[in-house]
C-alpha cells in the first residue's frame, strides 16, 4: 500500500464472483448454447457447429475476447478439439504468443507439448511431485510408460492426459442442457422498436419451427432470448399445452410478453431455444377445419393463451385424489393431461362451494352425536330442518407433517349435511368428541347449492 | 281483407326477424324438457349462441352456491359437445360437488382470474373458441359493452355463456345487480327451496331450487321449483316440481331472512 498509494483494494467476495461468472455464462449463450462453468474463473463453450456463424474459429474467438475486453473483462481464450487441451492452451498457451490460441483439429498433442505440467488440471500432490522429478513439460510425460505414471501419480494423471488428447471422454456440466434445438438471429444494426422485436421473435421462432418440422418433431417449451448490446439478456418464454411447432401461434403467445423486454440501446442477437422436444407426426391440414379434429386439439390454443397470460397455476382441471380429507381430495392438473382413472365417491356427497378455511359457527346440538338443531353463521341464525350424517373423517396420521397432536379423538371431524328451513344446504362439522377435555367446536366447511 | 292483413303482418314480422337476426343462423337450443318452462322461450329452450345471467337470491348472491349448482346441472347436457370453462376470482368451486350432481368434471377447466376485467375477457376468449361448449364467468356486473362483446363471442361458435353474478362477501345487497346486461338473453334468480322428507325419512332427498326467470328476450318470465334429476334418469337435468304460483312454499316465504 505504501508503495502504490493509489491502489484500490477490495475484499475477496467469492459469492459475487460466482454470480458474475454465471451472468457471463448466460451471456456466452449467444456464442453457443452449451456453456459450462469451470472452477472459479473459467468457462467452457462447446462450439461444435456454431463457429461458421462467425466465419471461422479465429473470428469467433477474436469477437468473444474483444467483446469481453470492451466491458473490462480481461480474458484469455483458446479453441481445441478437447476441453482439456483448450483449458491448457487458454491458461498457459498465451505465454507462447498473444491471448488467443487455436489448436488445429487433431493437433492438440503438438499444441500442449511445450506447456508446463500444471496445464493438465492435476491434483495438487501430483502437480507438486512432477517438477521434483524433473518432469516440467507435458511432452516429457508422453514419453514415459503409462503404467509407471499411473502407479506413481495416480490414475488422475493418465486420465487428464487422455482427456487432453481426446482419448478419454470428458463430461462437462453445461449450465443448460446441450440441445440441438437452438437457433440465433443476429442483426447488422441493433433493433429496439417493439414491432421489430416482435418480428425478430417471429423470425427466430420460424427458424426453429422449420427445423422441428423437417425432423418430424415438436416442442412444448420455447424460449426466445433478446441479447442487448450491453450484455443483458431478456428471456421470454412460451409454453404449450401440447407439443407443437406452429411459429405463428407461438409468436402470438410471445408478443404480449415483449413489453417486459427493455431494449436499451438495442438488441443485437435473438436466440431461440426449444425444450421438451418430442416426435410429432405431421398433421394433414384439413380443408374442413371445423370438423374432425379432436377436442384436445381444438382446446390447446385456448389453454396456451390462458396459461401464457395468467400463469400455469391459474388454469387447471380438478382431478380426484385418494384422500378422505375434503381439502386434499382434489388435485389440480393441467387441463389437457390424461384424465385420472379414479373417481370421487358418489355416496359421499360433497358441497359445490368449499371454503378454503372452515368458518366457526355456534351450534346447538344434542349430546353426543346428533346434528345441530340450529346454528348461527355470519350473524344469521339457521334452524335445521333436516340433516344427514355424521360422516366421520379423521386426520391422515400416516402423512408426514401430521403431528401426534393432530390426531386422536380431539381432532376427529364429524360432518353433517343439514338443510335449514328455507332449503339452504350446508356442510358443517363438529371437531372433537364430547367427553374429552376440550369441548367440541362446530364449523361450516361448504355449501351445497 | 283480414286474411291478407294477417299475411302482410306475418310477412313483416318475418322480415323484421330476418333483420334482427342479421347474418346469424338459427341456433340450436337447450331445452328443459318441460313445456311449462320451454314455452317461455321463443325457441323452445335456451339458445346456445347467447349468454345468460344467473344471480342468487338473497345471501346466495354472496356465496353463489345454489346458482353454481343450478348452472352445473344446466350445463350437464352440453358436456358432450365440448369442454366447460369456469372462470372465477375465488377458487371455492369444489369439483367433487359438481361431480356429485352428475357433472363430468374431466371436461371442466377452471380458471382463476385476477380481476373482473380479466374474468370477462377470458370468458369472451373461451366462448369464441372451438371446442368449448359453454363458459361460466363469476363476475359482479358486466357493463353493456362487455355484454355486447360476450354476445358476439357466443355467436361466433354457438357457445353458451353464463355470467354468474356474485358480489363480494359483505358487499351491499342489490349493488351490482341494478345493471342488467341487456345483451344477455335471459336473467335468472336462483335460491334454495326446502325439500320434502325422502320416502324412507332418512337424510336428505335430491336438492331443489326456487328458479325465477326474470327476463327473457322474446319470451316471458316465470318462476318454478325445480328438482335435480339424477344423471341416469332421462336427458334433462331438472324435474319440474311445481309452478311457483300454486305452491304453498311461495306464500310461506316472507323474505325476512334475506333482507340483505
Amino acid at each position: 500500500m505504501a508503495l502504490v498509494p493509489n491502489l484500490v483494494t477490495f475484499d475477496h467476495d467469492p459469492v459475487a464472483d460466482r454470480i458474475a461468472l454465471e451472468a457471463l455464462c448466460d451471456w456466452c449463450v449467444r456464442f453457443s448454447p452449451a456453456v459450462a462453468i469451470d472452477g472459479a474463473d473459467g468457462l467452457f463453450l462447446d462450439i461444435t457447429g456454431t463457429d461458421h456463424l462467425w466465419g471461422g474459429e479465429r473470428d469467433m474467438l477474436v469477437d468473444l475476447v474483444a467483446r469481453l475486453a470492451r466491458w473490462g473483462v480481461p480474458a484469455r481464450a483458446a479453441i481445441a478439439d478437447t476441453a482439456g487441451a483448450a483449458w491448457a492452451l487458454a491458461r498457459f498457451g498465451a505465454r507462447l504468443g498473444d491471448d488467443l490460441a487455436i489448436a488445429a483439429p487433431g493437433e492438440q498433442r503438438a499444441a500442449i507439448e511445450d506447456l508446463p505440467v500444471a496445464a493438465l488440471r492435476l491434483e495438487d500432490a501430483a502437480e507438486a511431485q512432477l517438477p521434483r522429478l524433473g518432469l516440467h513439460r507435458v511432452g516429457q510425460l508422453f514419453a514415459l510408460p503409462r503404467a509407471q505414471l499411473a502407479k506413481r501419480f495416480g490414475l488422475g494423471l493418465t486420465l487428464r492426459l487422455d482427456q487432453a488428447l481426446g482419448m478419454a471422454a470428458e463430461a462437462l456440466t453445461f449450465r443448460r442442457p446441450a440441445t440441438p434445438w437452438f437457433d440465433r438471429l443476429a442483426f447488422f444494426e441493433p433493433i429496439s422498436a417493439p414491432e421489430d422485436l416482435a418480428r425478430a421473435a417471429g423470425d427466430a421462432l420460424a427458424l426453429i419451427c422449420q427445423r422441428l418440422e423437417a425432423e418430424g418433431r415438436g416442442a412444448k417449451r420455447f424460449e426466445v432470448v433478446f441479447h442487448r448490446l450491453d450484455g443483458q439478456a431478456y428471456p421470454v418464454r412460451a409454453n404449450l399445452a401440447r407439443i407443437g411447432r406452429d411459429a405463428k401461434r407461438l409468436t402470438k403467445l410471445i408478443i404480449p410478453k415483449l413489453d417486459k423486454v427493455d431494449p436499451g440501446f438495442g438488441v443485437e442477437v435473438v436466440t431461440v431455444h426449444a425444450a421438451a422436444v418430442e416426435p410429432l407426426a405431421a398433421a394433414q391440414d384439413r380443408l374442413d377445419a371445423e370438423a374432425g379434429t379432436s377436442l384436445d386439439e381444438t382446446l390447446a390454443p385456448l389453454i396456451d393463451r390462458l396459461v401464457n397470460r395468467l400463469g400455469e397455476a391459474r388454469v387447471w382441471r380438478a382431478d380426484p385424489y385418494e384422500s378422505h380429507v375434503p381439502e386434499r381430495s382434489v388435485v389440480r392438473k393441467a387441463p389437457l393431461d390424461p384424465p385420472a382413472a379414479a373417481k370421487w365417491d358418489l355416496d359421499r356427497p360433497r358441497p359445490v362451494r368449499l371454503f378454503k378455511r372452515p368458518e366457526a359457527i355456534t351450534a346447538i346440538a344434542k349430546l353426543p352425536d346428533d346434528p345441530p338443531m340450529s346454528f348461527t353463521w355470519r350473524g344469521r341464525a339457521h334452524r335445521v330442518r333436516r340433516a344427514e350424517g355424521p360422516e366421520r373423517i379423521g386426520q391422515e396420521w400416516w402423512r408426514a407433517g401430521v403431528g401426534e397432536t393432530d390426531t386422536g379423538p380431539g381432532k376427529v371431524r364429524d360432518y353433517y349435511r343439514v338443510e335449514d328451513d328455507v332449503g339452504g344446504r350446508f356442510w358443517i362439522f363438529r371437531q372433537g368428541l364430547f367427553g374429552v377435555d376440550e369441548a367440541p367446536k362446530w364449523w361450516i366447511h361448504g355449501l351445497f347449492g | 281483407m283480414a286474411g291478407s292483413r294477417e299475411a302482410r303482418l306475418a310477412a313483416l314480422r318475418g322480415r323484421i326477424a330476418a333483420i334482427e337476426a342479421g347474418t346469424r343462423t338459427l341456433t340450436p337450443v337447450l331445452p328443459f324438457g318441460d313445456p311449462a318452462i320451454d314455452g317461455c322461450f321463443p325457441g323452445g329452450g335456451l339458445p346456445l349462441g347467447g349468454w345468460h345471467e344467473v344471480t342468487g337470491a338473497g345471501l346466495e348472491g354472496e356465496t353463489g352456491a345454489a346458482p353454481a349448482a343450478f348452472v352445473g346441472l344446466l350445463l350437464r347436457p352440453l358436456v358432450k359437445a365440448g369442454a366447460i370453462v369456469w372462470i372465477a376470482r375465488r377458487s371455492d368451486l369444489f369439483a367433487p360437488g359438481l361431480f356429485g350432481l352428475g357433472f363430468p368434471t374431466e371436461r371442466l377447466i377452471q380458471v382463476r382470474a385476477r380481476d373482473e376485467a380479466e374474468t370477462l375477457s377470458v370468458l369472451e376468449d373461451a366462448l369464441s373458441t372451438q371446442g368449448v361448449a359453454a363458459a361460466v364467468g363469476e363476475a359482479e356486473a358486466p357493463d353493456l359493452t362487455a355484454g355486447r362483446r360476450l354476445q358476439l363471442a357466443c355467436e361466433k361458435r354457438g357457445g353458451f355463456g353464463v355470467v354468474l353474478h356474485r358480489r363480494p362477501y359483505g358487499g351491499r345487497a342489490g349493488a351490482g345487480q341494478a345493471v342488467s346486461g341487456s345483451a344477455a338473453f335471459s336473467r335468472w334468480r336462483i335460491g334454495p327451496s326446502p325439500t320434502p322428507s325422502p320416502p324412507d325419512d332418512i337424510g336428505l332427498g335430491p336438492p331443489r331450487w326456487r328458479v325465477e326467470l326474470e327476463r327473457c328476450r322474446g319470451g316471458r318470465p316465470g318462476a318454478w321449483i325445480l328438482e335435480a334429476q339424477e344423471a341416469g334418469h332421462g336427458p334433462h337435468p331438472f324435474r319440474l316440481v311445481s309452478q311457483l304460483a300454486d305452491h304453498d312454499v311461495a306464500a310461506a316465504e316472507p323474505g325476512l331472512r334475506y333482507v340483505g
